[in-house]
């Protein structure tokens, strides 16, 4: 099996309390995604990407259709503890995910709820914290750090539970630009030389861009879906749906409505450059 | 509406273990109608040292004169600073709490004393100047309303104070791109009509020289930087060095340059870099 995560027509629908009235946030939406593939997911605010998410751990269970985690049915209860522990999640702020006085504890704190024995958990621990490199700062309280490493060490505790794929949910969206760079450079890492499989929601098209694939999401379906490049050369259905493109697919645009011939794959700024310096 | 800053320090659970001086002598002054934009890392003392200038945090030391008047003296009342300098906090839609959008950009003007027809003068122009249609959303709960419908009414909250200086911390982060857009375009419209003082924090690099004509770095609760955007980015690799970023135009510029073409590496903005890389191509 090689498919991390199977969606199959998923439909979901939030019952509001006050009225009662059923709010359909996704649907007939099918995806895969592959084992170690690294995943980038984008829409406009409410287009359905959290619900999305949550889907994928079965924080959430469909309306209509399927979603399987590593072979297992969200809907299937008795599989729950495989299903969450197969598929972690990181959310925007990192101070709600935090809950010990001490980083160490905070990170143990996960495995010993599995009941993990304490050699393990402290094996755990010691290994999660590298894997952030965070390491250093495991004697620490975690109100003193760093938006950037309170959202490490807020990662280390997904970690420590062994999943093989993690869902991230708008990591960066409230870090300073140093912030931002560390947990990005975290998630590549957890991603390549773990071989976690990354599932991440962004609002930064430049950070969307460092993915196998795009997802975009729109009003609950999917509208576009492909590597970075076949998405972002779609700059004005892009910004029909209300997103943008990373800069350098901007000024490559620009530059083809003034009839220059710019590949239509180029998207970082080294490509951009190494173009220009031809 | 002039801001004075006179070497100002302000130091957190002072003899506690914990203790932290946030603001270490920071000196800044701040010219009426001026577009200020402060930027610096987490933690740096950007949110404490606007709290300062509404009154909102009093310093231990140094003094704040706003047109002239020393806000840190007693006998200053808030309500009066807080009505000519308003301030958006961060992540403001949590704040918001009435039945409806009305009545929650209603709730300062009300708290002013003004009559009836002049509150609902004052709300129509606010939710005007944020690009919000009145009879659509004035009765709306805000909670109904999207994320970024949701921050500018309650940025709207802040402007039917009227206030002289808007200051806004970090007004677009968590948005989406259209959100950014609309909700800095918005900024950009209502300063160009008001000629009101706008202190802006932000993340992000490409939007702060953009619309700032004067920049102010923040590091470790100090002024260590402060000039035109031109000014400061000139400063690349000390501003790479304190955990910031440069505006995307010009880390292509500097790519470029590196790789010994002859570009212009301050560059701020999309459109400027879109020039120099015409005239690249164009003189090939
Ligand atoms: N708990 C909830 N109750 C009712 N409606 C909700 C709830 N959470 C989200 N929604 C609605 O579902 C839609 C999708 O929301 P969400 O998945 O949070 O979008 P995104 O993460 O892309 O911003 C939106 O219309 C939103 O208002
Ligand atoms: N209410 C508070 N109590 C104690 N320390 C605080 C408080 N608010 C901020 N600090 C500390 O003051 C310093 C400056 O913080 P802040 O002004 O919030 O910076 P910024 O807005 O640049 O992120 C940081 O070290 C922060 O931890
Ligand atoms: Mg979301
Ligand atoms: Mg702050």
């Amino acid at each position: 099996m090689n498919n991390m995560i199977e969606i199959k027509d998923l439909t979901f629908e939030y019952n509001r309390e006050e009225d009662g009235k059923n709010i359909p946030a996704l649907s007939g939406v099918d995806l895969n995604i592959e084992k170690g593939s690294f995943t980038a997911v984008i829409g406009h605010n409410g287009s359905g990407k959290s619900t999305l998410a949550k889907n994928m751990n079965a924080l959430l269970l469909p309306s209509g259709g399927k979603v399987y985690v590593n072979g297992y049915d969200t809907a299937d209860e008795s599989k729950l503890w495989h299903i969450r522990q197969a598929a972690g999640m990181v959310f925007q702020n990192p101070d709600n995910q935090l809950v010990s006085a001490i980083v160490e504890d905070d990170i143990a704190f996960g495995p010993e709820n599995l009941g993990i024995e304490p050699g393990e958990i402290k094996k755990r621990v010691k290994e999660s914290l590298q894997a952030v490199g965070m390491y250093d700062y495991r004697k620490k309280a975690p109100h003193l750090l760093s938006g950037g490493q309170k959202q490490r060490i807020a990662i280390a505790g997904v970690i420590a539970m062994r999943p093989e794929c993690i869902i991230f949910d708008e990591p960066t969206a409230m870090l300073d630009p140093y912030g931002r760079k560390e947990v990005m450079d975290t998630i590549r890492k957890l991603n390549k030389e773990e071989g976690i499989t990354i599932i991440l929601i962004t609002h930064f098209m430049d950070e969307a861009a460092l993915a196998d694939r795009i997802v975009v999401i729109d009003e609950g379906k999917i509208a576009l879906d492909g590597t970075p490049k076949s998405v972002f050369v779609q700059v004005e259905k892009l910004r029909k749906i209300g997103l943008e493109v990373p800069i350098v697919t901007e000024i490559a645009f620009r530059l083809r409505n003034k009839g220059i011939h710019v590949p239509e794959d180029i998207i970082s700024l080294e490509e951009m450059v190494n173009y220009l310096c031809q | 509406m002039s801001i004075k800053v006179e070497n100002i320090t302000h130091i957190y659970n002072e003899q506690m273990p914990y203790e932290t001086t946030a603001l270490d002598h920071v000196s800044v002054e701040i010219e009426s109608g001026e577009f200020v934009g402060i930027i610096g890392h987490t933690g740096s003392g950007k949110s404490t040292f606007i709290q300062h200038l509404n009154g909102l945090l009093k310093p231990k030391s140094g003094k704040i004169y706003i047109n002239g008047i020393d806000i840190t003296e007693k006998k200053v009342k808030a309500p009066e600073i807080r009505q000519k300098v308003g301030l958006v906090f961060q992540y403001p839609e949590y704040q918001l709490f009435e039945e409806t959008v009305f009545k929650d950009i209603a709730f300062g003007p009300s708290n002013l004393g003004l009559p009836q027809n002049e509150i609902e003068q004052r709300v129509y122009e606010a939710l005007s100047l944020v690009g919000l249609d009145y009879r659509e959303v004035t009765d709306k709960s805000p909670f109904d309303l999207s994320g970024g419908q949701k921050r500018r009414v309650a940025i709207a909250g802040v402007i039917a104070m009227k206030p002289e200086v808007l200051i806004l911390d970090e007004p677009t982060a968590g948005l989406d791109p259209k959100g950014h857009k609309e909700i800095l375009d918005m900024i950009k419209k209502m300063h160009k009509k008001e000629k009101n003082t706008i202190i802006l924090v932000s993340h992000n690099m490409g939007d702060i020289a953009e619309l700032s004509d004067r920049i102010i770095v923040m590091e470790k609760g100090k002024v260590v930087l402060t000039g035109s955007p031109k000014e400061v980015f000139k400063n690349a690799d000390y501003i790479e060095s304190i955990g910031l970023g440069l505006p995307p135009a010009m880390i292509l510029m500097r790519m470029l340059k590196q790789r010994g073409k002859h570009v212009y590496t301050d560059i701020l903005t999309i459109d400027q870099a879109e020039k120099q890389i015409l005239n690249l191509l164009r003189s090939k």
